[in-house]
């Protein structure tokens, strides 16, 4: 009699769990990612849907909210916001501390670890809780050059003599915090932030007012004096293009630009010194929702929509590099050029943590200084007083 | 100092009668003007000429570009002006339906048409109200509009955000809520329709009041006819502003790509990296939207003109 | 000084004098504005003693119908024939009563705080708390409200009693009818502002008291309703952008404000006297093809700025079309720095504002210059003036008397002139010596932009919306005061 009780008990609790993993919803929810992708995202959430009867009837739609918008819009209205939503990772904190990311599922946090790249796993995880789905690995920059211009890659000055030389322009953002590391980073100097489990941050480390630290300011003060460099990033902007640090994402776009020419590399050495940087990645992170049914849609959608299938698709689709471990073995991706460019510059860089917003205007800040020349004359006691002023502000967003 | 030697000294002398501070000439007689004339006139072409030059420029220019063509060059930005290949592959682009363009400009035309109805109807109602009419709040009236005048426009958006979102009227609701807060406040702009309907003469009305009329037939029989120019505009003011409004339009729409204006949408195909190779697109999207507007402003210029300096001189 | 001594001063001295007069004058302005804030708040409270002492007067010798209209509204007005209004009185008080029933306790009882209850999670499941935004909005709503229903009640209770002497005095009261008949005629004036003034009210004086509110508060990217909660800090935030230690954006704001007067200075007059100049030559006789070149030059204003200045702004760049070609011919070896040097940048924003502003102008001045009497020019030619000398003894100073308050509400406008600036250069360049992601050729107002949108930091938007209202308001204080002057030193009329 217990025995049967027992069973019976167990065959309904084994009910009432698969009721629950199956909860339908048939509501909308949108999705925000970058226009590349909307059309490819569109397609993937059909098939997601065919694979999961229970979210059939689930009205999805998909918006293009680049990566830079998105976070911001999530901040300003998180209710208006896209319940998925793609960001990169330096936005984390932020995003956290706004209250515009929920907790990744336990069982999908757990697979999502097994399965893709240990920066990537870091990056998702703010004090020991992982709140995004790692997308992509692809967020670093490396050289893309134009064979018939540059015959020497692997130095700043040969690549900016070539570039004078033939009356092509190099470009790269020195006046960005994102790109600026490549100088700093590379000559050794250090500056990341320290987060508490709400992502606000709480200590800054920075040695950027050093000997190493006014080694990178010099040779960035160079690269703008040349008659070749120009300030910029994107393609779509650029003109009459022989050299460029600029990420995956262009790749498309300098391929047709440069014709057969096309080549990519890790970043060059300045002054004896390799060239740095951030790695970074791509995310797709959740919003925090009202409704069990609906978290429920957005977390296994989220699941599918960062899974080695889709990643190997992106990848065949846009040539974004993915984070899953199984993608980043196939043969097609490790030898795409812009990605094993990547790969080889991803062993200088430092993984992109967490940094406050003010810290990307400072650093435009000493970019802007340095595109006006206001440091061309400058000796090295008055550079490291520029550093240290830099430095001392940095510091300062962590104790607010 | 040297220049006001060159200048020969004046005597101020106040004509009393006339009230004119005229002055009173040394010997410099006047000479034959005809050589000295066409030099003048001679010089004022050319600057006259060299100032079209640059104010047509870039729209020559911009023209120019919307031609590249995006299949054979490039559709970035480049470095030299006139296209290799001349071809209507932007254009085509755009009017093919691929990019949401067409329902861009749809909206900003839509919203367009019922701002310059709506917007009419509030500015006449209060510049009439505040320049024919007399009664105890009058004075107060004008004196708040001008105090909230002189806070920017932009402090509130996040508020009117809100206040909007509070209806459903922003993302997918956002081409109603831009008409609202467009037309909302469009009575504070009562200035320059109320200066013109100062200079209609008040015995107009009450004359016509002697005869039995009430104030709102005076309003529609006499009044509005008459003020046919400053009602061409206003109605043209209220259709031109949409089409360049990009703060207000992102703030309300974003996420939300099928409810841009054309501005949003075009602004963003330029300054968001997401677009690569979108600037000959953006060039012949421009060209789409300047053109009918600039036909529909010289058509109606004469009354731009009259609005404009009766604005000017009453301030 | 007499007006003879005064209108002997040279053109400069004359002004500096005006501005001096008016600082000199200034104490005893702000002494005469205290003494009638002074009077105002003693007649502030007279009046209230009046009004409650005819409230009790009224409710002594009224008749049951006023007594109970102190109650419910309209009764009196209904019972005595006047259907519309007692039936508005009524209506008003009802939605009054749900209202505060339903919503407006609750926010007002919260607006001490701005909220108490924190978002927590139930499960994985989010549940809101409170939402200060919303607290603030709604409780600021409700204040108007309450002191609308003060005002109602009290215009009900007036109403009864002069009803009462109507009928007492044998006359009739006006029926419904009348009044709607009279919202045609006598009182035109409601019907015409009444949807104006609601649409200003709610679209304009309630978020910029709500703004005004803000400045108080911690509303900011971490304070971001519905998740977490803001509340009063009282005046940090303004000691943030004002105070000149290291944290706080003191610095960077005297900048900022420095180049926005600058940038207003320059895009008023400079565009001012080029557009009248430019006026003039296409007036003049004997030139031909007037309507073309006017055509050519007003294109400018019919053409949507973002297109216009957009393409602009990206000739002038590093890359862009005019370097590359200045590059091309060999007139330069290295780019100009239109964008990233300060002193090129504001001097490319200006000169490129002359392109905006000098068609507007044109149009200005070619209207006013017609009006110029042509016998005072005759006149002035018979006594042998040369062009310049008529320019600068007719044409000017009519111009001026003409334009005066036109000068005065462009340099308001330019100081809050968005669109150049932000399509232009977007603030930059930024620098290590601005602070607040400022640059030195952000306005004011584009620098507000930037806290709303890019930082989300509404807290010191709000408190930089009140700076440039207080901006503003000092320069026409000041001009106005002036304009007087100006208008009995050149009348023409």
């Amino acid at each position: 009699m217990k025995k049967i009780l027992a069973l019976v008990l167990a065959a309904a609790m084994l009910l009432s769990m698969t009721a629950v993993a199956s909860a339908d919803y048939s509501g909308d929810l949108k999705i925000w990612v970058a226009e590349a992708v909307v059309d490819f995202t569109k397609q993937a959430v059909e098939d997601f849907k065919a694979a999961h009867p229970e979210y059939a009837g689930m009205t999805v739609a998909v918006e293009p909210v680049g990566e830079g918008d998105a976070a911001n819009n999530m901040i300003t209205d998180v209710e208006a916001g896209a319940d998925l939503y793609v960001f990169a990772q330096d936005q984390l904190a932020r995003l956290v501390a706004a209250g515009a990311l929920e907790e990744v599922e336990p069982s999908n946090a757990e697979r999502v670890a097994a399965e893709n790249d240990a920066g990537s796993v870091g990056a998702v995880t703010l004090g020991g809780k992982m709140y995004a789905y790692p997308m992509t690995s692809d967020n670093g920059y490396f050289l893309y050059y134009d064979k018939s211009v540059v015959t020497d890659p692997t130095s700043l000055e040969a690549i900016l003599a070539d570039c004078e030389k033939a009356g092509k322009n190099f470009y790269m953002e020195i006046n960005s915090g994102w790109y600026q590391t490549a100088f700093f980073f590379g000559a050794g100097c250090e500056l990341t932030y320290d987060t508490d489990d709400n992502g606000n941050l709480v200590g800054c480390n920075v040695n950027y007012a050093s000997e190493n630290g006014v080694k990178a300011l010099k040779a960035m003060i160079k690269l703008a004096q040349s008659p070749a460099f120009v300030n910029g990033s994107s393609f779509s902007t650029a003109t009459n293009v022989g050299a460029i640090v600029d990420g995956t994402w262009d790749a498309n776009a300098a391929m047709e630009a440069f014709g057969e020419n096309y080549a990519a590399c890790k970043l060059p050495t300045v002054d004896g010194f390799q060239m740095g940087g951030f790695g970074g990645f791509k995310m797709l992170g959740v919003k925090p929702q009202t409704d069990d049914d609906k978290l429920a849609a957005c977390d296994a959608l989220a699941a599918y929509l960062s899974s080695e299938e889709v990643q190997i698709a992106r990848y065949n689709e846009r040539q974004w590099g993915p984070s899953n471990l199984n993608a980043q073995k196939l043969e097609a991706i490790q030898q795409n050029p812009a990605l094993a460019a990547l790969a080889d510059q991803l062993q200088y860089t430092v993984p992109q943590g967490q940094y406050p917003a003010e810290y990307w205007s400072l650093a435009t800040g000493l970019g802007d200084d340095i595109l006006a020349d206001k440091l061309d004359d400058a000796d090295d006691a008055k550079l490291m007083e520029v550093l240290t002023n830099f430095q001392d502000t940095a510091i300062s967003y962590a104790n607010k | 100092m040297s220049k006001q030697n060159q200048i020969p000294e004046v005597d101020i002398v106040v004509d009393e009668k006339a009230g004119v501070i005229r002055e009173v000439k040394d010997e410099r007689k006047l000479r034959s003007k005809s050589g000295h004339e066409r030099r003048v006139n001679t010089a004022i072409y050319v600057i006259l000429v060299l100032m079209s030059v640059i104010w047509l420029a870039p729209f020559v220019f911009l023209v120019f570009q919307s031609f590249r063509s995006y299949a054979l060059e490039s559709g970035g930005m480049v470095n030299y002006l006139l296209p290799k290949t001349w071809s209507l592959d932007n254009y085509r682009w755009l009017l093919s339906g691929e990019s949401n363009f067409i329902r861009w400009y749809g909206n900003t035309l839509f919203i367009a048409i019922f701002c310059a109805a709506i917007q009419t109807v509030m500015v006449l109602s209060v510049s009439y109200a505040l320049s024919r009419l007399r009664f105890k709040g009058r004075k107060l009236i004008m004196n708040t509009v001008l105090v909230l005048g002189l806070f920017p426009g932009f402090l509130t958006m996040i508020t009117l955000y809100f206040l909007l979102k509070q209806l459903g009227l922003t993302q997918s609701g956002a081409i109603p809520g831009l008409i609202l807060i467009y037309c909302a406040s469009s009575g504070m702009g009562y200035y320059i329709s109320k200066g013109y309907f100062d200079t209609i003469p008040k015995s107009l009305d009450e004359s016509a009041r002697i005869d039995g009329a009430t104030r709102f037939q005076v309003f529609k029989k006499i009044i509005m006819p008459l003020a046919k120019p400053i009602v061409i505009y206003t109605v043209l003011m209220a259709f031109m502003a949409p089409w360049g409004d990009y703060v207000f339009a992102s703030y309300v729409a974003f996420g939300s790509e099928p409810n841009y204006n054309v501005a949003v949408g075009l602004y963003r195909w330029v300054n968001v990296n997401d677009y690569q190779g979108y600037f000959t697109r953006f060039c012949a999207g421009g060209v789409l939207v300047a053109v009918p507007i600039t036909i529909l402003f010289m058509c109606l210029q004469k009354y731009y003109v009259e609005g404009v300096t009766g604005g000017a001189v009453k301030g | 000084m007499t007006d003879l001594e005064f209108l002997k001063l040279s053109g400069p001295a004359k002004t500096a004098w005006k501005i001096g007069d008016f600082f000199r004058r200034l104490p005893g302005k702000i002494a005469g504005g205290c003494k009638k804030l002074g009077l105002g708040v003693v007649s502030l409270f007279k009046n209230f003693g009046l009004n409650i002492a005819d409230l009790v007067q009224t409710f002594i010798h009224g008749d049951w119908k006023t007594k109970l209209s102190y109650l419910v509204m309209g009764f009196g007005s209904a019972a005595r024939g006047q259907w519309g209004r007692g039936l508005l009185f009524f209506l008003f008080q009802t939605v009054f009563n749900l209202y505060m029933v339903n919503f407006g306790v609750a926010y007002l009882a919260k607006l001490n705080t701005l909220g108490t209850i924190e978002t927590y999670k139930e499960g994985r499941r989010t549940v809101y708390g409170d939402n200060s935004f919303f607290i603030l909005l709604y409780g600021v709503l409700t204040l108007f409200f309450v002191l609308a229903f003060i005002y109602t009640w009290r215009m009900n209770i007036k109403q009864n009693k002069i009803s009462e002497q109507i009928l007492k005095s044998g006359h009739k009261l006006k029926s419904t009818k009348d009044d709607l008949k009279s919202l045609a005629d006598e009182q035109f004036h409601k019907t015409l502002l009444a949807l104006p003034t609601l649409g200003v009210f709610v679209f304009t004086i309630l978020p910029i008291l709500f703004m005004i509110l803000v400045a108080f508060t911690n509303f900011d990217a971490t304070h971001q309703p519905p998740s977490k909660l803001f509340t009063w800090v009282g005046w940090d935030n303004f000691r943030q952008l004002l105070s000149s230690d290291t944290a706080s954006y003191g610095n960077t704001f005297k900048q900022v404000l420095f180049w926005t007067l600058v940038w207003a200075f320059f895009a008023t007059f400079l565009n001012y006297f080029l557009g009248m100049l430019v006026a003039i030559m296409i007036n003049k006789k004997g030139i031909k093809l007037k309507k073309l070149w006017r055509t050519i030059l007003v294109m400018t204003i019919a053409i949507p700025q973002f297109v216009s200045l957009l393409y602009v702004s990206k000739m002038f760049a590093a890359d862009g079309l005019i370097n590359s070609y200045l590059l091309k011919w060999g007139w330069i070896s290295q780019p100009i720095p239109f964008w990233t040097n300060a002193h090129w940048a504001r001097v490319t924003i200006i000169v490129i504002n002359l392109w905006i502003g000098i068609p507007y102008l044109m149009l200005i001045a070619t209207g006013i210059l017609m009006n110029i009497p042509a016998d005072l020019y005759e006149s002035a030619r018979i006594d042998g003036a040369n062009a310049f000398q008529m320019y600068r003894k007719i044409t000017l100073p009519y111009m001026l008397f003409v334009t005066g308050p036109y000068l005065l509400s462009s340099f308001t406008g330019n100081i809050n002139n968005f669109n150049v600036i932000y399509l232009l250069s977007g603030g930059r360049p930024l620098s290590l010596e601005l602070s607040g992601n400022a640059g030195y050729t952000d306005l004011l107002i584009t620098w507000l932009y930037k806290m709303t949108v890019t930082d989300t930091n509404y807290k010191l938007a709000a408190v930089m919306g009140i700076l440039v209202f207080v901006v503003s308001a000092v320069i026409n204080l000041v001009v106005y005061n002036m304009i007087p002057s100006v208008k009995n030193e050149e009348d023409f009329q």
